[in-house]
């Protein structure tokens, strides 16, 4: 069940690691138009 | 038939249709009707790629392989699939960067392979296959609609899968823009009604220490009158499957599914680069708690029905628990939830597969052809429902189980576009040749790997493509900058523009009056 379960669990942090690192990515980049904004997690300004 | 399924039902059929109107409404051009123009925001992106995830294959096949094989169900489909959809933001990040993406897998392809070609046969090669997969894909979906609509009206199942046209022509009329809709309402039902069936197992079977105590020591056969099962078996991790069968099952449905068309071209309608990677994380976050009730309720099932009655497949387990031990609107919700998961994934594989034939074929094979807008989104529609009655047609005598189905559509897929598309994303070098070599190889590896019966098709298909792709990419000349720019760099150059524009425009007055209006034309 353990193993069964880990092979789940490791999917879910590993999504999250690589969201992170990708929008961490986009923000160093600028490129607006690639959803640059400022903000990690948000793709778009407000009111734009 | 209980009230309260007619009163569930009915309310669903109105919502439903009602969704399909208000949606129908936004479709304006052929972009909108494949992809949604390229400007779905957060919400609606993950509600859709949670209802494409949650299909038949999983509310139905995985409780039923549950039921069938214990806990390695979890890693075979389960977590296959999680990895799948966690290693995608990271090709949504690069599919998504284009100004001008692909509306297609197809186009992607060529974009990416041919864009110089006047007529891209491998577009068409890709198509075909696309083709295939997909009407394989919607058959299943049709199959699982059937089982669980004659379970809540009592029809015989060769009719009650014709009701599915009527949820087709609701859920198809507005192409990505009502299939993304529909998709996201599709989604909270599902999650609330899996809900309601999982407070149903475990209120019939007294909590999940007394399912992982019946179904640790259950010898019970999986249909009555058949052979015993070991004791103990079902919580081992390798089940009744042996490890090689299991990781062929997890890696088929991990890496193949990562790079199935459908989903790329989900990549492709985010409003930008990092919706699309969000889109993708939020949506595992959201899947948890929908996967968390399908494996309590398909070990419970075990606890509490040991044995199917014979002649039933394991693909009927959940209605069939449902019917027996939840309260009828408790059931009700359930059933309806699974039905949804059915509609949503159906009308979005059918989607794909009308938009295969007209746009990637016929458009391609006609490139001169006078288009009229309206009259080509007309014919995709026409195409889907066409599509649709051959599905339910071909579901009359189901050949094989659910879940096992999506594996080894995912399994041809992967094997055929796995290196075309993760080299094509992150290799400049990876050309035209390459492309040709890993699509033919890797899809008659496949097939002839299943034919030999061989453990692992997916691994055979994918190494034999492996290799194809390495010879044919170091044995001929690099691919020229348009090919490959859009997905490297941030500005493209002009030319890479004009070449986005011209393959576009070939298909779509949309882009020629984009063309008409752009700076400096």
């Amino acid at each position: 069940m353990a193993i069964a379960l880990a092979f789940w669990g490791g999917s879910i942090i590993f999504v999250i690691v690589v969201a992170l690192i990708l929008c961490n990515k986009i923000e160093a980049s600028g490129v607006k138009r690639w959803g640059a904004t400022g903000s990690l997690f948000s793709y778009e300004k407000k009111g734009a | 038939m209980d009230i309260s399924y007619i009163v569930v039902f009915g309310l669903y059929v109105v919502f439903l249709a009602w969704t399909s109107w208000k949606s129908s409404k936004q479709v304006e051009s052929l972009s909108d009707f494949t992809t949604g123009g390229h400007r779905m925001g957060l919400l609606l992106g993950i509600g859709t790629s949670v209802a494409t995830w949650v299909s038949v294959a999983s509310v139905m096949g995985v409780p039923g392989f549950l039921y069938r094989t214990g806990i390695a169900a979890i890693i075979g489909w389960v977590a296959g699939w999680f990895l799948a959809t966690a290693i995608m933001p990271i090709l949504a990040y690069k599919v998504r960067r284009p100004e001008m993406p692909a509306r297609t897998f197809p186009e992607f392809i060529r974009m990416r392979y041919e864009p110089f070609q006047k007529v891209s046969y491998l577009q068409l090669i890709v198509a075909v296959l696309m083709f295939v997969g997909y009407f394989i894909f919607s058959h299943l979906q049709v199959v699982g609609f059937g089982i669980v609509f004659s379970t809540i009206t009592g029809i015989p199942y060769e009719w009650a899968i014709f009701g599915f046209l009527v949820f087709l022509i609701m859920t198809c009329t507005g192409g990505f823009w009502t299939v993304a809709a529909t998709d996201t309402f599709n989604s909270i039902l599902i999650l609330i009604g899996l809900a309601f069936g999982l407070g149903a197992v475990l209120a019939a079977t007294g909590g999940i220490g007394n399912i992982l105590d019946a179904v640790a020591v259950t010898t019970a056969p999986v249909n009555v009158g058949g052979p015993p099962m070991k004791a103990g078996i079902m919580l081992t991790p390798e089940g009744s499957f042996g490890w090689g069968a299991l990781m062929a099952i997890f890696m088929a449905n991990a890496l193949g599914a990562s790079v199935a068309p459908h989903w790329i071209a989900r990549f492709m309608a985010p409003k930008n680069t990092k919706a699309a990677v969000l889109q993708m994380m939020w949506t595992v976050i959201a899947l948890i708690p929908i996967f968390i009730c399908l494996i309590i309720i398909g070990l419970g099932a075990k606890a509490l029905m040991p044995s199917l009655p014979a002649g039933k497949t394991t693909d009927y387990i959940m209605p069939l628990i449902v019917q027996q031990y939840a309260p009828p609107f408790v059931g009700a919700m359930t059933l309806i939830a699974i039905m949804a998961a059915a509609v949503s994934t159906s009308n979005s594989m059918l989607l794909h597969c009308g938009t295969s034939i007209y746009y990637d074929i016929y458009r391609s094979l006609f490139p001169n052809r006078e288009i009229n807008e309206a009259k080509a989104t007309n014919h995709l529609r026409i195409s889907v429902f066409l599509l649709g009655i051959v599905a339910v047609l071909s579901a009359i005598k189901p050949p094989m189980l659910l879940a096992m189905g999506f594996t080894y559509v995912y399994g041809a897929f992967g094997a055929a576009f796995m290196w075309p598309v993760w080299f094509g994303l992150f290799w400049k070098r990876m050309n035209r040749a390459g492309a040709y070599a890993g699509i033919s190889v890797g899809t008659v590896g496949f097939i002839a790997a299943r034919v030999m019966n061989a453990t692992n098709p997916f691994v055979v298909g994918a190494a034999l493509s492996l290799v194809a792709v390495l010879i044919a990419v170091f044995t001929t000349s690099a691919p020229p900058k348009e090919a490959y720019e859009a997905y490297f760099e941030g500005e493209a150059s002009e030319s890479t523009k004009e070449v986005a524009r011209r393959i576009q425009q070939e298909s779509d007055e949309k882009a020629k009056e984009k063309v008409a209006l752009a700076p400096g034309k």
